[in-house]
């Protein structure tokens, strides 16, 4: 192996072990940290009924997928507060969240919503994401919003008790 | 006749034109039939001519409004402009697997006419493969799996109309089909690596008959996807253009492994080694396209359940499975006889530099492929529907970026074979300094944390090495050949154009990185709720709503906000709207954008009042540097093209430069 390298210029331990070592240690070091986030990251998407039922723990990162039900939603153009309801047909969560509605959030329209429960059981927006397909699908609790979805994000940095 | 017949018709007749062609050049390349080789260049030639005729009904056919073809009614109407109409041939997915086609058949008309002069052998092998390749997209074409000329009977009275987010920008026509030709041309050195397999070549003829393509393939690619991130920044209203989406991160994991693999060629061609790795890298990048088509034309991302609903998606993952299975099966058959001469010796060589730069750039892959792919296993599994956000993606891919950033300046500076103490004083004091100098003034104008502050002292370190490395070069040239110094710059890149094109292309990608940082992490935003006539203070502008104004187009309505950007330097005009088109269920935002070298302001009409216009809710970003992600993208593709074109003859011979300045030496 030595005999075929090319002249070391510099002493010390073998180039070529050292340069395999580096190699493997990064290669773990970033395996090591995307399985890390990987798992820090995933967010849940929910139906309200399956948010219910499974109990998610407030302040915990979700999203929850649903229709925006018809006269539900409140936009107060002064404070920018924003209320809505979202339901399954099953189960309704109010939504709060702060911002004016995003133009694809409509009454009776698929939404999806980034945030977390709050202790009283209703859910803070940080993030709105209509849905807005290359064919409009009614929504069902079996479908994520995918390509090119507009986002619009909600006041992301505030800390909880701000909302 | 009428434009589905002619379409349908051509791309049916181009189908057996293809299979001859493969097998007529596979013939060729075995028993060195020349005649054969003669068959299935004339038979691309023709192959080409149908399908580019089928793309043209395809557009006379959207231009004339033809709703009598199913694709025509589904993606345009009557209203839509002409240039709307035009670019509707990539709207949807047959369009799209057309215009694939067509480039396909480029691709191999390309290779029967150029690639068969020097290398006979290996480009008729070549060209056997684009050939099946080629059939496989013209059956996806002429069965229902993505037919295009597909009719309704009775024939709307109108159509559809485009999707209403690609009929609103321009750069709807350049980032799509930048795209597919950065996608389609990587089939070139795929085709060529494959037929190196088969013939049982050791060397790397393959490398160099097709560096061209695979360059320009690259650079089509990466300009394609800054164009992409460009037009979601206008268009989709959300201040940013880059947001890890599926699709997105499709288009991003072939460039990432082209981008290794342009590094690894030039150790192969400089100490022969790597060849197995580099023929793998192809075999990655190519394979990586077609999980890309897939990923993003299947419906999996949506849900794994999706996919199935159309033939596209498992056909689709069938062309991919083959592939793989195919090629590396070659490559493991092969293996032996692709030996290196020796292992990669010490890490302070430029050979080592690539080595973790390729190390590096494989891992910003698989991460990407992991945190893309990772909802599809959940669902697979579990049934549940999991998201994975940026908070991912930045934590892994921002890192990678930075070292990448880091050995991107140390690379070109570092001799091949090792340096001594001395070439490492030299070669890095300047670009050193150029490092602390940038991490210095990053503090100084306010940015904080180490991933901010590094970027800019890395984009600084690879700046100073290209400005250092460009001012040995004319020295060198002026000390070598006597010219002047504006001659010797314009000479390095006309005579050298591979090494320092490369250069500009390095400038180019330190420059987005600074426009990344800034814009990620010193953005301003407000938000506010305005009658006509009210202002809003950001970032030391003045954004005064002066009026509502109602569009009523027959295509669309929009309900525009007029508003004044006011700064010290002066004022001007900026309109935020929101445009209802009557195929779509909500209003799509057209955000208003004042674009300057420093900053953008961004303007959103985020809410309004509907029944008496007495209110709008203004959001507004000011964005520091953005324009310079743009910029970057085009200093690329720039430094693409100087390195892509021919090196005029030699007249003198050109000593290696490096006699003096040992980091120039190894140039071409």
């Amino acid at each position: 192996m030595a005999g075929a390298s090319p002249p070391r210029r510099r002493g010390g331990i073998g180039g070529r072990r050292l340069l395999v070592l580096t190699t493997l240690a990064i290669a773990v070091a970033i395996a090591y940290v995307a399985f890390q986030s990987l798992s820090a990251s995933a967010v849940y998407y929910l139906t309200p009924t399956e948010a219910r039922s499974r109990q998610i723990a407030a302040g915990a990162t979700a999203r929850l997928g649903g229709q925006v039900e018809a006269g539900s939603l409140r936009y107060d153009p002064t404070s920018r507060d924003l209320r809505f309801i979202i339901t399954d047909g099953v189960t309704r969560v109010v939504v709060v969240g702060r911002g004016a509605p995003p133009a694809l959030l409509r009454e009776g329209a698929g939404a999806v919503i980034e945030g977390f429960f709050s202790t009283d059981g209703s859910f803070r927006a940080t993030q709105v994401i209509a849905k807005h397909d290359e064919v409009y699908v009614p929504p069902s609790p079996s479908r994520t919003p995918a390509h090119r979805t507009p986002r619009r994000r909600l006041r992301r940095r505030d800390p909880p008790q701000a909302l | 006749m009428s434009w589905a017949d002619l379409g349908g018709g051509v791309l049916r007749a181009a189908l057996p034109l293809a299979v001859w062609g493969a097998f007529a050049s596979g013939y060729a390349a075995r028993a060195r039939d020349g005649r054969m080789l003669a068959s299935a260049r004339w038979s691309a030639l023709g192959a080409l001519g149908l399908v580019a005729a089928a793309s043209l009904s395809m557009v006379g056919a959207l231009l004339s409004h033809d709703f009598s073809i199913r694709y025509v009614a589904l993606n345009n109407a009557r209203e839509t402009p002409a240039y709307f109409s035009a670019i509707s041939l990539w709207a949807s997915l047959e369009g799209s697997i057309l215009l694939w086609t067509t480039v396909l058949a480029g691709a191999v008309a390309f290779v029967a006419w150029r690639g068969t002069r020097g290398l006979p052998r290996l480009a008729s092998t070549a060209l056997a493969v684009l050939f099946v390749m080629l059939s496989f997209f013209l059956v996806l074409v002429v069965t229902p799996a993505a037919d295009p000329f597909v009719r309704i009977d009775p024939a709307p009275l109108n159509g559809r109309g485009p999707n209403p987010l690609l009929q609103d920008h321009w750069l709807m026509g350049l980032h799509p089909p930048l795209l597919y030709l950065g996608y389609v041309l990587f089939s070139i050195p795929f085709a060529y690596a494959v037929a190196s397999l088969i013939l049982g070549e050791g060397g790397d003829r393959w490398i160099v008959a097709t560096r061209r393509s695979a360059l320009v393939a690259w650079a089509l690619l990466g300009v394609g996807i800054v164009a992409g991130a460009w037009w979601s920044y206008a268009v989709l209203g959300w201040g940013g253009y880059w947001a890890w989406d599926p699709v997105e991160n499709a288009a991003i994991m072939p460039w990432l492994v082209a981008t290794a693999y342009l590094h690894s060629v030039m150790v192969e061609e400089k100490r022969r080694m790597l060849r197995t790795w580099n023929i793998a890298l192809v075999i990655g990048a190519f394979s990586l396209t077609i999980l890309g088509t897939f990923l993003t034309r299947s419906g999996v991302v949506n849900s794994v359940h999706s996919f199935t609903q159309s033939a596209i998606g498992p056909l689709l993952l069938g062309y991919l499975t083959a592939v793989l299975a195919f090629s590396v099966g070659l490559l493991l058959w092969r293996a032996p006889r692709l030996a290196d001469p020796g292992p990669v010796g010490t890490p302070l060589s430029r050979e080592a530099v690539f080595l973790f730069q390729n190390v590096l750039f494989v891992a910003a892959t698989l991460t990407v492929m992991l945190g893309t792919l990772y909802p599809l296993a959940v669902e697979a599994i579990s049934g549940d529907q999991v998201s994975i956000g940026s908070p991912y993606f930045d934590r892994v891919e921002v890192p990678i970026g930075l070292a990448l950033l880091f050995l991107m300046g140390v690379g070109p500076q570092l001799p091949w074979h090792g340096a001594s103490r001395s070439t490492l004083e030299r070669q890095f004091a300047a670009p050193v300094l150029a490092a602390a100098g940038g991490a210095i003034l990053a503090v100084l104008i306010g940015l904080r944390g180490p991933a901010p502050v590094l970027g800019f002292a890395l984009a600084a370190f690879v700046i100073a090495t290209v400005v250092q490395e460009v001012q040995r070069g004319i020295r060198a040239r002026r000390t070598l050949h006597g010219e002047a110094s504006w001659a010797a710059f314009v000479n390095l890149f006309r005579r050298s154009g591979r090494r320092y094109g490369g250069y500009v292309v390095h400038v180019g990608i330190a420059t987005m990185a600074l426009a990344i940082v800034m814009s990620q992490a010193q953005a301003v935003q407000a938000e506010a709720t305005l009658a006509p006539g009210g202002s809003m203070q950001v970032a030391g502008r003045t954004i005064v709503f002066e009026r509502f104004r109602d569009v009523i187009e027959p295509r669309r309505e929009q309900v525009v906000a007029e508003l004044r950007v006011v700064d010290g330097s002066g004022s001007g005009p900026l309109a935020a709207a929101l445009t209802y088109y009557p195929n779509a269920t909500g209003a799509i935002g057209s955000p208003g954008i004042r674009s300057s070298a420093g900053d953008d302001v961004y303007v959103i009409l985020a809410a309004y009042d509907a029944r008496s216009r007495a209110w709008a809710t203004i959001q507004v970003k000011v964005i520091p540097l953005v324009s310079w992600l743009w910029i970057g993208g085009a200093i690329v593709g720039l430094g693409a093209i100087i390195a892509a074109l021919p090196t005029p003859k030699r007249r003198e011979q050109l000593a290696p430069i490096a006699v003096g300045a040992s980091s120039a030496a190894g140039a071409k």
